[in-house]
């Protein structure tokens, strides 16, 4: 039957995905201490992972459609295509966590809970740029692997990239939360 | 060559701006529940899972529907058969995985000395009846995002995931908390 198909086919994988959401939200369970310690903190938890997801499943997605059009391959991976989505996809990473951490302390100060501006905001741009080096490496080694089998890449990335990326984004903004707490 | 970085980052600002404004409100949200939620770390875990499953279904539901108007077997219209089977089966689909991840979760929690006072029906209740209030919204949304932009000429598939990934990280966080309150385990 058709709606027995439907939950075949799409029930394990959101499954698959809620667990990874799992392991994301006990980073946020374990940095109780440091989310006491830092306010505002918790402010870019919801910004930072929603932002991650696009940045890098659209980074996936135009992968894929330059695969479709041949202009990267498994043998021709490397190349200035590549590396413009590479630049274009850090800068837009920097881009946004210096907004996000501006308008997380702003909106925070207008509330009447006040952060220390200059942690907060080296925060989210450390975890935002060091979330976005890894995912960036994930998806080339994805993409790889993909082209390598010849499968297509667009059934494969968004998905992929959306579980990996909650993981690497939490576990980013906990050791940069850390770092920044120790050096300042 | 026809990509370029500044292109890439030109056209990404807009839409990532408008979506930082709503999730710092969201975040804002759980800045003000705060001590709340640091008394009863579980539920700090559960959001990314009761966001992440929402965002899902909506996506798919989406690109389903997006699919079934473009090729033409499903009608734009509210009364549509095959669009109001699509809806129930994914209030069913996230029924489901609300009570799988809610049961993982709270083992999770219990491993790891998170939980108190909070009995395992008590919890199963909030995020299955969290996600059901959540998965009605998310998916009544991507309907309408998808007959929309659809109707408009715009394609559903670039449009319905950025939005019901956004409203869907708002309403989560909403609906927990007032359903949290309903039941009332005294957070």
């Amino acid at each position: 039957m058709y709606a027995k198909e439907m939950v075949k086919q799409s029930l394990p994988l959101i499954v698959f995905c809620g667990l990874g959401a799992i392991v994301a939200g006990s980073t946020l369970g374990i940095m109780i201490d440091l989310l006491r310690e830092i306010p505002g903190l918790i402010v870019v938890v919801p910004a930072i992972i929603a932002i991650r997801g696009n940045i890098s499943t659209a980074f996936g997605s135009r992968l894929g459609s330059a695969y479709h059009l041949g202009i990267i391959g498994a043998d021709n991976l490397w190349n200035e295509e590549l590396k413009q989505n590479i630049l274009g996809s850090l800068f837009l990473s920097l881009f946004v966590s210096v907004i996000i951490g501006f308008l997380a302390y702003a909106s925070s100060f207008i509330l009447g809970v006040y952060p220390n501006p200059f942690k907060l905001i080296s925060i989210v741009i450390l975890a935002g740029l060091i979330s976005a080096i890894i995912l960036n490496l994930l998806t080339i080694v994805i993409i790889y692997l993909v082209f390598k089998r010849g499968f297509d890449p667009d059934n494969i990335t968004g998905p992929a990239l959306a579980t990996f990326g909650d993981i690497v984004t939490m576990l980013s903004l906990f050791g940069s939360a850390i770092l920044v707490e120790v050096v300042l | 060559m026809i990509y370029s970085w500044k292109k890439i980052v030109k056209h990404g600002i807009p839409l990532l701006t408008l979506t930082i404004l709503i999730e710092i409100f969201a975040g804002q949200i759980l800045q003000g529940k705060q001590e709340s939620l640091l008394l009863f770390p579980v539920f700090l875990i559960s959001i990314p899972v009761i966001n992440s499953i929402s965002g899902n279904i909506g996506s798919v539901l989406g690109a389903r529907l997006a699919s079934g108007l473009h090729v033409g077997y499903i009608k734009l219209s509210l009364k549509d058969k095959e669009m109001q089977d699509n809806l129930l089966i994914s209030i069913l689909i996230g029924l489901i995985t609300y009570l799988i991840l809610a049961i993982v979760i709270y083992f999770i929690a219990l491993f790891g000395n998170l939980i108190e006072d909070i009995a395992l029906i008590e919890f199963i209740a909030i995020i299955v009846l969290t996600g059901f209030f959540l998965i009605c919204v998310v998916s009544f949304i991507s309907v309408l995002t998808a007959f929309i932009s659809f109707k408009r000429g715009l394609d559903p598939d670039d449009m319905v995931a950025p939005v019901v990934t956004t409203v869907g990280d708002i309403m989560g966080i909403v609906f927990l908390f007032t359903v949290i309150g309903l039941v009332g385990v005294g957070i």
